[in-house]
């Protein structure tokens, strides 16, 4: 059902991780995402690993929803494994089967290419989305962006859009789920039929899907200009975004971690 | 207190149009997230009757109605239609689907065809009638909710809100249900409109002798619409009697959230204050005749 993702979304909590300023979050991600990318031997996986492990923990997530989590990527992370196991060559081959020879070589490259995007996606979702609630990511990102004004980047716009679109997932799927009830009970059938078919009877859903989703634009565009709302300029904010000491701990310990990854 | 199935009390062995027994709901079961909507429901709905279904939101009104036509399964217990298990055959529950017709809360937002006619005709159609019933089902149930034949060919989204809501219930009356399930159906509407629609759902029950459940949240509809009430708190039902005998129970009603109409708190009120007037009244018709009496008498 459309309720068991939970790839992109907020669990509240506590920790030190839910406290980190969003716009060090931000700087910490692509730090990881890079580290992530250098890692190439045994020993740079197993420190790539434990970072990990040791994020998850000091978040105080818990290990079913990072195990929830994963369940999206399980396809594309053996896909591509399968495919490294069959398509690297080396010099001794380990097996050789109906003209298909593996290569030890192959084996350590599925294992790292599926350590790759698992901890991929699992540390960029707790450092991100499921620590950090989508008004402060998108807060962040337009401040980290903010240089980009001078330039003529609407970033606050850009920043508002993604604020209103995470807003309203959970609100679409709800009325997704509304509607495709009240077609049932009209007899629509969703399940049977050729993918035509299928394609043909989602229309029903689809319309008043849209209708209601114009519908709520307008409303809040008229909401929002009724408060007066006319762009980011000269906006002040409610929560001034500001670093603590856990922000520069946790970015000195991650330049230690690229480091280490880069030399290792 | 025990609520037992009007057929028993009166000794009657007839076979109830629509029962449950025993029924429990879960949403989100096996997770941690897990709330029980409803608890051991037994309720019996008579043939050819208007029962109104009563509750605080959250009371588990709106879970129910989803259960009476299968959208949802219930976790334990059975639902009867007409003495047979709705979930006998899971394969053929959208025969059950055909047979009562569900109108969900603020319902013109499922409208979706480009003429009042092809969407009236949805239900239908999807039952596989024949192009000729499908049309005379579309008249008799456009007819039924006061749709004009001009209306028919236009657009559902150029209608006023009250129209598109006849729209839709028609929609669901074109299917031709034993039972009709509306949940607010006259929710967000001037007075006017309510009187309209609730008027018209009791004159198709009156023509076409159809078991009608309503949900509502005003008590003064349901003390002019209803015959049955059924008194939900928490999941569970606390009271299903005529009318008449729930309104009696003020201190039951008030103790769910809910209140007595208006015009009975007026008639108690005044009994309280010493007028021989009788306190179980609940309409406003009722009433005057009561304080008519009382006035002639002096």
């Amino acid at each position: 059902m459309l309720k068991d993702i939970t790839l992109g979304q907020f669990f509240p909590g506590d920790s030190i991780v839910h406290k980190l300023d969003p716009r060090m979050k931000i700087i910490l991600m692509m730090i990881y995402v890079a580290a992530v990318f250098f890692a190439d031997t045994w020993l740079t996986f197993s420190l790539l690993i434990i970072c990990t492990l040791a994020l998850i923990i000091v978040s105080k997530l818990s290990v079913g929803t990072i195990l929830k989590g994963m369940k999206p990527i399980v396809f594309i992370a053996a896909f591509t494994a399968v495919i490294n196991i069959f398509w690297s060559t080396g010099e001794t081959p380990l097996v050789s089967f109906w003209g298909i020879t593996i290569y030890p070589e192959g084996l350590r490259m599925a294992v790292f290419t599926i350590i790759r995007i698992v901890s991929l996606v699992t540390g960029t979702s707790v450092l991100l989305t499921y620590t950090t609630s989508p008004m402060a990511l998108t807060d962040g990102i337009e401040r980290l962006f903010s240089p980009l004004k001078k330039i003529h980047v609407p970033v606050h716009e850009f920043a508002m859009m993604m604020t209103i679109a995470l807003r309203f997932i959970p609100t679409l799927v709800e009325e997704t789920e509304k509607i495709t009830n009240a077609q049932k009970a009209r007899g629509a059938d969703f399940e049977s039929g050729n993918l035509l078919a299928r394609a043909k009877a989602m229309i029903p859903v689809l319309i008043p899907l849209f209708v209601s989703a114009f519908r709520r634009a307008d409303e809040l565009a008229v909401a929002m200009e009724c408060r007066l709302y006319h762009g980011g300029e000269g906006r002040t904010r409610m929560k001034v975004l500001k670093l603590s000491v856990s922000d520069i701990v946790f970015l000195i310990i991650s330049i230690a971690f690229f480091a280490l990854m880069v030399v290792l | 207190m025990k609520v037992v199935p009007r057929s028993e009390r009166h000794g009657h062995n007839i076979v109830a149009k629509l029962e449950l027994e025993n029924v429990s709901y879960v949403y989100g079961a096996g997770t941690p997230f897990c709330i029980t909507a409803l608890k051991d429901i037994n309720i019996s709905f008579g043939e050819n009757k208007i029962t109104g279904i009563i509750g605080h939101t959250g009371s588990g009104k709106s879970t129910l109605t989803q259960l009476f036509n299968g959208l949802i399964k219930p976790e334990t217990g059975v639902v009867r239609l007409d003495g047979m298990d709705i979930w006998e055959d899971p394969k053929a529950i959208s025969k059950i689907r055909h047979r009562i017709g569900l109108v969900f809360q603020y319902p013109e937002y499922q409208l979706f065809e480009e003429t009042v006619e092809k969407d009236i005709a949805f239900g239908p159609v999807n039952m596989k009638k024949t192009p000729e019933q499908v049309k005379l089902l579309v008249e008799q149930a456009a007819d039924f909710t006061g749709i004009p034949k001009s209306m028919l060919c236009m657009s559902p989204f150029e209608l006023s809100g009250g129209q598109k809501r006849r729209v839709a219930i028609a929609g669901v009356i074109a299917m031709d249900p034993d039972i009709l399930v509306l949940d607010e159906p006259a929710a967000g509407l001037d007075p006017g409109g309510r009187e309209e629609i609730l008027g018209r759902i009791k004159a198709y029950r009156d023509k076409k002798n159809k078991t009608v459940i309503l949900i509502s949240h005003s008590m003064e509809d349901m003390a002019k619409y209803a015959e049955e009430l059924v008194v939900m708190k928490n999941g569970t039902v606390i009271m299903h009697d005529t009318v008449a005998e729930v309104f009696k129970r003020t201190d039951l009603i008030e103790e769910t959230g809910l209140s007595v109409p208006r015009i009975t708190k007026l008639m108690k009120r005044l009994k309280k204050d010493g007028y021989p007037v009788s306190d179980s009244v609940y309409t406003v018709e009722a009433a005057y005749n009561e304080i008519m009496n009382v006035l002639n008498k002096q």
